[in-house]
């Protein structure tokens, strides 16, 4: 059970780093627009792109 | 999207028999009704975006029409319009655009893919709510009035807005608030997590330095979810005793800092218990409860820039005899201004120079444009319809007839929430008899068994939290929005809910509410038998090509084979022009043919319009502002529904009969000012009823503000929206009846919830204070109650 002791605060470090990431999204305004992403999914360009042959 | 052929594949218009103007989409060839509706459906269709027809929820006729002025957007390439319109920083340029004629997210879609394909722009977000384009780009590839001119090839009216206004104070709050959120959500499952493992220690047994471990790392995590995302809740708690109207907020902030005190205490004491999950599960429902009231408040229209919309951006302004394009911003009383035709007044003033005829309907309900020469005043927000004048400012911005009527209604509408005083009344009522209640078991507690006072204190705290009660009305008004939204109803004012459920009388404004705001030919009578019906229509429309009035626009085809030169407009009388060689002329009938007897005055809501040539009468136009399609279906469904209709209009009597004749109403007032309106409702009101408004235009504002609730068309001025309760979206005036019928489902689910919240904090406070529940069970009950509250809030979404 000692191995706890390593790995809670290695739990607590990743959450610390999502909540800094989370906070960089929300600031650069990632997030302002909770409306339109629900609907956007359903949404495609009806040609296929040009030069994805050729690779 | 299927479609009779007789329609046009874009705008939906009908198409003209003898067309042969077509589109292919998707290997299938479709009529369409005019070379401009052409152009954009190809437009649509090279770049890939035929899925716009499929996706769009209806065709709305005369949206995506082409604009043919491209210079007009060109000014907004110059650099003072860049400061003026756009954040510039890393070489990008930032602005935010309304995006007018915009209707459902298939719009926002079409702009977000198209502009993404210009060259030099970086970005661009649409939000279909609020009609809001954010773009960025390049300034040195491409250029704002490029960026506006696609738009406005695609058939929208974009408006650029100030920059300062772009960064709205909801924004803010929605950010912090999605913070405070995740903070808290994260936050409780690691709690949750160490917790479990402290309650399996408690029976299997576990090393004491085991368990230490465990509730220091919980109070790490349980620390900046109770001072970070439970700040409100302290915050709101300080307010309310500061106020001497202690809220909700109240018992749940002293039920986090005590349970989190002691929590802290008995971590460094080792003593026997922590309740650090039950803190941060207390404060993990409680903002996710406000996130969701949050957001229903949010899904109204921005208010504060409405104003700034119906007025020009650039003005043109006339200094040492020259004449320069500035932006709206920059004006300043005292400044010469020039106005062309078609344009709308930026500023309240006075007409210097030259005459013309202005359509004031926007501030006076009157649908008739009325003349304007030299010395007469002219006020922001009307449009300047047939002739050039030069005009000087005297009041800008909120100083003007336009900003003064709408802090009128702005000030009506903080005037009114009785309804929202008397739940914090009786809320505070609550919450001090919570606290009686917690210190009453507490004292009791002390005295029988002192080791066990605090938790059972705890559990009556956390228990008795009126969350359930507190969620029951805004998680039902949140769930009835976003079903309103589906019915292309916008409510920007939760009270409106209530009060359409127990409305007893629909008001309706005339003029572009019951009908449509512009007028149509209703008939043609043909006075010279060697002309026929349609070759009179098509001689009128070529005459009219030149004129921007309201009327020209009944006139206009989509392909007509007459076409006139030298067409002149003479100011309030009419139009001439030369086709095939002949004088012909257009307007009223002295002006057509001076000569002939004048007929006897016809007291007729229909305006005549005469077609003449040399001095001889050829053919008369009734034209009358036509009635909305389904408006006669909508009174009759309503009065079924147990409500009475009436009709207000500031029109002229003879119209107002005619329309209420046709549509079966009883009661209805006409030549109204907006005073006598609101004197009609006071009336109504002071006999018991509740009134809701339906109108739209500015002179409307105060109205509708003073009616219980309010109703507003989109089409009608944006004003106008914004001091409505509910906007609806579209040409059907059939929302209103689904807005009416969930409003009353939505009441009824909120007495539910009140009800099962209410038996709930009867039946879990007795077994609280007797001891039976230990806290981490009355986080879960609170928070159990709570979720039942709002599933049940959820059904309204899924009709």
């Amino acid at each position: 059970m000692n191995i706890l002791y390593v790995l809670i605060p290695l739990a607590l470090l990743l959450l610390g780093g999502a909540v800094w990431a989370f906070f960089w999204a929300v600031g650069s305004g990632q997030f302002d627009d909770l409306d339109t992403p629900a609907v956007r999914v359903v949404m495609d360009d009806d040609t296929a792109p040009e030069d994805d042959t050729s690779a | 999207m299927a479609m009779p052929p007789s329609d046009c594949f874009h705008c939906a218009l009908p198409v003209p028999p003898s067309n042969e103007f077509q589109v292919e989409i998707n290997g299938e060839l479709w009529p369409v009704c005019c070379p401009g509706c052409k152009a954009v459906a190809e437009l649509i269709r090279d770049s890939g975006m035929s899925g716009y027809y499929t996706m769009r929820d209806a065709p709305q006729p005369g949206v995506g029409r082409p604009t043919d002025d491209q210079a007009e957007w060109r000014v907004f390439d110059r650099d003072d319009m860049l400061a003026a319109f756009a954040e510039i920083g890393d070489g990008n340029a930032t602005a935010t655009i309304y995006v007018g004629n915009m209707y459902c997210a298939a719009c926002s879609w079409l702009i977000e893919s198209t502009l993404a394909k210009t060259a030099g722009v970086r970005s661009a977000n649409v939000n279909p709510i609020t009609h809001r384009l954010s773009v960025s780009w390049r300034p040195d590839a491409t250029g704002l009035g490029r960026i506006l001119a696609t738009l406005a090839d695609l058939g929208y009216e974009p408006q650029p807005l100030a920059p300062e206004s772009a960064m709205r104070p909801e924004v803010a709050e929605q950010r912090a608030a999605l913070k405070r959120l995740l903070v808290a959500s994260l936050g409780m499952m690691q709690v949750m997590m160490f917790a479990i493992g402290l309650y399996a220690g408690d029976y299997q047994g576990m090393s004491p330095d085991m368990q230490r471990f465990l509730r220091l790392v919980s109070f790490l995590v349980t620390t900046p979810v109770v001072f970070y995302s439970g700040r409100p809740f302290f915050a709101g708690a300080w307010r309310g005793v500061v106020s001497r109207r202690p809220g909700m907020d109240l018992p749940v902030a002293i039920a986090i800092a005590a349970a989190y005190t002691a929590s802290v205490y008995a971590t460094l004491t080792n003593g026997p218990a922590v309740w650090f999950d039950s803190v941060v599960m207390f404060v993990f429902f409680l903002t996710l409860g406000r996130f969701l009231e949050m957001r229903a408040r949010h899904r109204s229209i921005d208010r504060s820039t409405a104003l700034s919309t119906v007025l020009p951006n650039t003005v043109t302004r006339i200094q040492d005899g020259a004449q320069r394009i500035v932006a709206a911003a920059h004006m300043l009383p005292g400044d010469h201004l020039l106005i062309r035709p078609g344009e709308s007044i930026p500023a309240d003033g006075v007409i210097v120079d030259g005459e013309t005829t202005v359509d004031e309907a926007l501030l006076t309900g009157e649908a008739r444009p009325r003349q304007k020469a030299s010395a007469d005043k002219v006020v922001a927000g009307s449009i300047n319809l047939d002739g050039v004048i030069e005009m000087r400012v005297e009041t800008v911005g909120s100083d003007t007839a336009l900003g003064t009527i709408s802090r009128l209604s702005e000030r009506a509408r903080y005037a009114r929430p009785a309804f929202v005083q008397l739940a914090d009344r009786i809320a505070s009522y609550i919450v001090v008899a919570i606290l009686l209640i917690a210190a009453a078991v507490a004292v009791y507690w002390y005295q029988v068994a002192p080791e066990r006072a605090f938790v059972i204190t705890l559990s009556v705290l956390v228990v008795t939290c009126p969350c359930a009660l507190a969620l029951a009305t805004p998680a039902a008004f949140a769930a009835a929005g976003a079903r309103l939204a589906g019915l292309r109803l916008l409510v920007t004012n939760g009270n409106a809910i209530e009060v359409l459920s127990r409305a007893t009388r629909v008001l309706f404004d005339k003029t572009g509410t019951l009908t449509r705001g512009t007028p149509v030919i209703t008939s043609t009578r043909v006075m010279d038998p060697s002309f026929d019906e349609v070759t009179c229509r098509q001689l009128a429309a070529a005459l009219e090509t030149v004129s921007t009035h309201p009327i020209a626009s009944a006139f206009a085809l989509q392909a007509n084979p007459s076409v006139a030169s030298s067409q002149r407009v003479a100011i309030g009388e009419g139009v001439e022009g030369t086709i095939d060689r002949r004088r012909w002329r257009l307007g009223r009938r002295h002006f057509v043919a001076p000569a002939v007897a004048e007929e006897p005055a016809v007291p007729d809501a229909a305006t005549r319009v005469y077609l003449g040539v040399d001095d001889r009468l050829v053919a008369c136009f009734t034209l009358a502002d036509e009635i909305r399609p389904d408006a006669a279906e909508t009174l009759q469904r309503l009065q079924s529904l147990g409500l009475s209709v009436g009709m207000v209009s500031g029109d002229n009597a003879a119209s107002v009969r005619q329309l209420a004749k046709t549509l079966a109403i009883d009661d209805f007032h006409s030549g109204r000012a907006p005073e006598q309106k609101l004197d009609i409702i006071r009336a109504a009101q002071e006999s018991g009823e509740i009134v809701v408004m339906v109108g739209d235009g500015i002179n409307d504002a105060p109205v509708l503000a003073g009616a219980d609730a309010s109703i507003a068309p989109s089409h009608g001025a944006l004003l106008a929206q914004t001091s409505a309760d509910v906007v609806m979206l579209g040409e059907s005036l059939q929302p209103l009846l689904a807005g009416l019928l969930t409003a009353r489902q939505t009441m009824r689910i909120v007495r539910q919830n009140l009800a099962w919240a209410i038996a709930y904090n009867a039946t879990a406070l007795p077994l609280a204070a007797l001891g039976y529940v230990p806290p981490w069970a009355a986080a879960i009950g609170m928070s159990a109650s709570s979720l039942v509250v709002v599933l049940n809030a959820l059904r309204l979404s899924r009709f």
